[in-house]
């Protein structure tokens, strides 16, 4: 029987990237999703033997709490790790990955699967990397410029302010602020009209630190 | 004191209201002047936090209160003893419940409404109205399992004859998510720190109905936690530290413009990506209008003697574990708790400092409805503040963890 993943990550193009390679590897892919859904419903509706989630994530409590009221729902692989594993929990910490898993799971399984997905967020990473070199455009202006307009509507603050978040939450994340404008923008877009995972820029869970 | 151990530190923070002692030492430069370099690391979740104290990834942590002893006890994560030698702030939290919620509650219990006490009465009449017409129980939401947040709103249900394992469906939702959950209907009300439920109240979402400090007037919130091993490596480093800390909360409770200017770092920083409004409600506001009785009520960082750890606070967390069936056993609790609240540590910063320190080793629960004295241990006193518990109710202590206990096994944390 094969591995059920939940994934949990608010970048779609690496959420798919991981997903292509975990059917690949043998897991079974439940769904892929992010902060905007009810997580806490869907852990209980879907009983995942395991789920991926982007250590950035702030609903990474939502899974804490799931694994405390039922055996049935995964736990953090930091309850599972010996000494001898605490190098792959490090390694998939430092790629931005947390796995929650199932009591009982075959230990070869769950390590396989945080390869994988300690894989695939590095190979994004790496491309991402590139490809925001590549990208010294016009087109870099233009989406700051969108992304401050979006937080000076939304919060009612003046441009330097809006500009100096951007500017220092891209710093203490370590992304550039344009990479943040275009992860806002892209959450302020989606989320007409409102739900949950539109929020604060603060909640802008998709970026790397 | 001699030469630190190390000079570069690494320590996990939430952003929130209350992370503001770290977020001051680092900008006033207290760290610097303890020859402390010191890096912080902004997490999303407790868990991660927690992941990177237990992994060693970091020295220090901005920690719930229960979150060394859990980790003592090997309840949250891998088993690592921790322990705290400061409490880095006293309340700001608050419970608060949906707009269509409280209008309910005001059409079916108008009088108990009106007075913040009353309203979890209220809130029972909904919950018996709702389960005779077979509706879904109302679901509540605190930020993680071993959060104060979790025992304030279970204490707080408890006092109006709401089981909170039965009644209600208790979950966890990150605190920048809770307004939004509301919105959605996913959840009709939670319990959380600054500057979560102003900002429900801003978005026109949510009413708050019961302050933290209705439940327990000057509640330990915050604390500094070390793994007990690093604290044993590096006491000096350890001491230099919570030097910096300590002026950080003296700092803060000095002068309504460093509260003003703490609300400026937290946000031009980039911690908090809020409103100026939604900031500075908790922390400045309140401190303004303070100068009379409702200064007690106020987040306190220094004042009221708010950083001595007291065993008292985590005893009353450990008194919650118990109760509600989330940790049996009294003995190993009692034990972790000396072992993990560490007075004595943070009295010789203090004394360094020049900082007197109480004299006792416990502070009493439930026996003062208005700031006391106590012994300090310099031969003078010590102002601490009110700490009334919910109802009139008193927490022995020395006996802290009682006979008759909730008497079904709870099925939920």
């Amino acid at each position: 029987m094969s591995v059920r993943v939940l994934i949990v990550d608010a970048r779609s193009e690496r959420s798919h990237t991981l997903e292509r390679a975990l059917v690949e590897a043998g897991f079974e892919v439940l769904m892929v999703t992010d902060e905007s859904c009810d997580l806490h419903g869907l852990v209980e509706r879907l009983e995942p033997d395991a789920v991926l989630i982007d250590t950035r994530l702030p609903s990474r409590d939502v899974l804490e709490h799931l694994g405390h009221i039922n055996r049935r729902y995964p736990r953090p692989m930091i309850v599972f790790s010996r000494e001898a594993d605490s190098a792959l929990t490090r390694q998939a910490a430092r790629a931005g990955v947390s796995a929650y898993v199932v009591e009982g799971l075959v230990p070869s399984l769950v390590r396989s699967l945080i390869d994988v997905a300690i894989e695939s967020f590095e190979t994004h990473r790496q491309l991402k990397h590139e490809l925001t070199r590549a990208r010294e455009t016009l087109n870099q202006r233009r989406t700051i410029d969108r992304a401050k307009t979006a937080l000076m509507e939304r919060y009612g603050v003046s441009e330097a302010v809006a500009y100096g978040q951007l500017r220092k939450l891209a710093m203490d994340r370590r992304t550039t602020v344009f990479e943040l404008a275009g992860e806002l923008l892209e959450q302020l877009v989606d989320t007409r009209p409102r739900k949950p995972g539109a929020k604060s820029p603060d909640g802008d869970e998709g970026d790397d630190r | 004191m001699s030469a630190l151990e190390t000079h570069h530190l690494r320590l996990a923070m939430l952003p929130l209201s209350d992370s503001a002692p770290l977020v001051v030492a680092a900008d006033q430069g207290f760290f610097a002047e303890e020859g402390l370099d010191v890096e912080l690391r902004v997490e999303s979740s407790w868990a991660a936090v927690r992941d990177a104290i237990q992994l060693e990834q970091v020295e220090a942590a901005h920690l719930l209160p229960l979150m060394p002893l859990a980790a003592t006890l090997g309840l949250d994560g891998r088993p690592t003893p921790m322990l705290s030698a400061l409490t880095l702030n006293l309340n700001g939290n608050a419970i608060s419940l949906s707009r269509p919620l409280f209008e309910q509650m005001c059409t079916l219990l108008p009088e108990a409404t009106a007075h913040p006490q009353r309203r979890a009465e209220a809130l029972a009449r909904v919950i018996a109205a709702r389960r005779e017409a077979g509706l879904e129980p109302l679901r509540l939401a605190c930020v993680h399992p071993f959060s104060s947040h979790h025992y304030l709103l279970r204490a707080w249900l408890d006092a109006a004859g709401i089981d909170p394992d039965r009644d209600v469906e208790l979950r966890v939702v990150p605190p920048p998510l809770m307004a939004d959950q509301v919105e959605a209907g996913w959840v009709d009300g939670y319990c959380a720190g600054a500057p979560w439920n102003d900002l429900g109240v801003e978005r026109g979402v949510a009413v708050i109905v019961c302050e933290g400090y209705a439940i327990w007037h000057n509640a330990g919130e915050k604390v500094l936690g070390v793994r007990e091993q690093w604290a044993e490596r590096h006491p000096n480093t350890h001491h230099a530290l919570l030097r910096a800390l300590i002026r950080a909360g003296h700092w803060l409770d000095a002068d309504a413009e460093h509260r003003l200017a703490a609300c400026r770092m937290l946000i031009d920083g980039g911690y908090l990506a809020l409103p100026h409004s939604v900031v500075e409600a908790e922390l400045h506001a309140r401190f303004v209008a303070g100068e009379g009785r409702d200064a007690q009520r106020d987040i306190h960082f220094a004042r009221f003697n708010a950083q001595h750890p007291w065993r008292t606070h985590t005893l009353w967390f450990a008194a919650q574990l118990y109760r509600w069936g989330h940790f049996d056993d009294e003995i190993r609790l009692r034990e972790a708790v000396e072992r993990c609240v560490r007075p004595d540590i943070y009295r010789a910063a203090a004394h360094s400092l020049g900082i007197a320190a109480a004299r006792t080793e416990l502070c009493s629960l439930g026996e003062h409805a208005l700031p006391h004295r106590i012994d300090a241990d310099d031969g003078g006193s010590l102002l601490l503040g009110a700490d009334s518990l919910l109802e009139g109710g008193r927490f022995d202590p020395s006996a802290p963890f009682p006979a008759s206990r909730a008497q079904k096994p709870s099925r939920q944390r």
